[in-house]
């Protein structure tokens, strides 16, 4: 593998990462709760994504509906688990973000089975060369929806009026209240659009690795919570740019720190070694 | 139009008004000065509805509004600028105007955007730098702006002249006089007892919590002496 390949590879990797670590912090930035279980919804979009395409046999067609369906998930799990008890202090939010985490990784358990579960015909398998480098078809689309995705967020929240009260509700949510903004509205559509982008990503997840297994979201799930520590927590830009730099460390990291340290553990040396130098993360909160 | 009827509001058990009975009838103003602490700030969140009645009650246009939330307030015609301004200092003043015109339709943002420009000239090519960035006193024409945005009938408004130069508190002070001569309803809080009672028709003092003078501005102004020596007992 040279540079090129290296670089590449490590920018698809951080554009699945920003698609789960955007949700995570967007929820973070409006509730100030750590939505552990955010890994738990990314593997829910993974194991529907997966089987709606072996029943129907279009990934695009399943790609949609998961997409949707996880995010109405979303707003659900916001209803019946964090909507009760909000006005409780943060830790108790996290505990239970935590537990909902593990109780979700045993109910993929019972339900789907402890083995993996693969792709009766793979799609989105072939390769292209694309700048010299030869790139699987899926990790090209890995690049444009996180593109199409993360991009129309931003349009949605800076052009629309409802973008608008989003941003007005993360910064001062009594005042956008005393407005005319219903908050709840802002903290369901919130939850949908986190989860929507957390399925997304277990979906292409899965296309990648052509598996789908219960506990696929451990890693995902302390790996976003460095990257939202590392991008300012709440702070969607410099999220952005710790996943993508998050990708391309560890894709260079498994070349010259493979004896040293597990890709896995590549995060968290970086989160620590950041942290020391900078103790606000790399971007302030804002 | 606006009546507190033995108003007592808190936080938790604590009371930080208690038995308050005031009323803003249309058009007319009404400035609270009292002490750090007597409790206007809690006066006007328990009308705007981020502070709670524990007892009496808060009356608007006749109807009993004691118990809704903030969100239907505005649409009946209460809007605020609340103390330390409170704007969304990363959006744009453009963006915040929005958000002030939030309970009100499209069209009508348009509208209202413009006579907040014709009232403060001075937030005119201003719309698309962030809030946080202006100066202090741009930043309350702002706030008043962004709360004449919900096309209110009563505007409150929290510490009209804390920290702005003269020149600036007299702009601020033209601006609520012409809004009052178009027959909007104000209730202010203010340090300055001059400025409150030249704009005021009615003058209530507060002293922990309690309404301790309350009558014509007139006459405050004939004898400032008189509503100081309240203010001067609870300092
Ligand atoms: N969020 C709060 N929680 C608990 N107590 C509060 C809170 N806000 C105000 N208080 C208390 O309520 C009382 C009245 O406060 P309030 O802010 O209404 O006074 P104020 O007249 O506006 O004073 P100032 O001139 O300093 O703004 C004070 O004793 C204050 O400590
Ligand atoms: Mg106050």
């Amino acid at each position: 593998m040279n540079y090129s390949d290296l670089l590449v590879q490590g920018l698809v990797e951080g554009c699945i990462y920003a698609l789960i670590a955007v949700g995570l912090t967007l929820v973070y930035g409006l509730l100030r709760i750590l939505h552990i279980a955010h890994a738990g919804i990314f593997t829910l979009g993974a194991y529907v994504g997966l089987l709606l395409t072996n029943e129907t046999g279009s990934f695009a067609a399943a790609f949609v509906i998961t997409v949707v369906a996880v995010g109405f998930f979303g707003m659900a799990f916001y209803r019946l688990f964090y909507e009760p008890i909000l006005d409780k202090p943060p830790h108790v939010a996290l505990i239970a973000s935590i537990g909902l985490f593990v109780a979700m990784e045993e109910i993929y358990r019972i339900v789907f089975g402890a083995t993996s579960i693969s792709f009766l015909a793979p799609p989105l398998k072939d390769t292209v060369e694309v700048a010299g480098v030869r790139l699987e078809e899926g990790r090209i689309a890995v690049v444009v929806l996180a593109v199409v995705l993360i991009g129309g967020l931003a349009v949605l929240a800076g052009r629309t009026r409802i973008g608008i009260a989003w941003r007005a509700t993360v910064s001062d949510a009594a005042m956008a209240e005393s407005f005319g903004i219903d908050l709840a509205r802002v903290r369901y559509i919130n939850f949908f659009v986190a989860s929507a982008l957390a399925a997304a990503a277990g979906v292409m997840v899965a296309l990648l690795l052509n598996q789908v297994i219960p506990t696929m979201g451990g890693v995902p799930a302390y790996k976003a919570l460095a990257i939202i520590v590392l991008g300012g927590l709440g702070n969607v830009k410099g999220t952005l740019i710790a996943a993508l730099a998050l990708g391309v460390i560890e894709s260079f990291g498994t070349i010259y720190l493979d004896r040293v340290l597990d890709r896995d553990a590549i995060a968290f040396a970086f989160l620590i070694a950041v942290l020391m130098i900078r103790p606000q993360g790399l971007f302030a909160r804002r | 139009m606006l009546q507190l009827d033995r108003l007592t509001c808190g936080y938790g058990p604590f009371r930080a008004v208690t038995d308050l009975s005031l009323e803003v009838p249309d058009g007319s103003v009404l400035a609270l000065i009292g002490a750090n602490g007597a409790g206007k700030s809690s006066t006007l969140m328990a009308v705007a509805g981020h502070v709670s009645a524990m007892d009496g009650r808060i009356l608007f246009d006749g109807a009993d509004i004691t118990g809704e939330p903030a969100r239907a307030r505005v649409r009946r015609g209460i809007a605020l600028a609340p103390e330390g301004r409170r704007l969304f200092p990363d959006l744009t003043v453009q963006e915040n105007l929005t958000v002030g015109g939030y309970s009100r339709s499209r069209r009508a943002e348009a509208r209202n955007v413009e006579r907040v420009m014709a009232l403060f000239p001075r937030l005119e090519g201003r719309l698309t730098q962030l809030a946080g960035s202006m100066s202090g006193g741009e930043q309350q024409m702002l706030a008043i702006g962004r709360a004449l945005m919900a096309e209110p009938k009563l505007l409150m408004i929290d510490e009209v002249s804390l920290g702005l130069m003269p020149a600036v508190i007299d702009m601020c002070y033209e601006a609520l006089g012409r809004l009052r001569d178009d027959g909007l309803a104000i209730l202010l809080v203010e340090q300055s007892t001059q400025r409150a009672f030249d704009i005021a028709d009615t003058v209530c003092v507060l002293e922990s919590g309690k309404a301790v003078w309350t009558g014509a501005a007139e006459a405050a102004r004939e004898d400032p002496a008189l509503v100081e020596a309240y203010l001067g007992l609870a300092q």
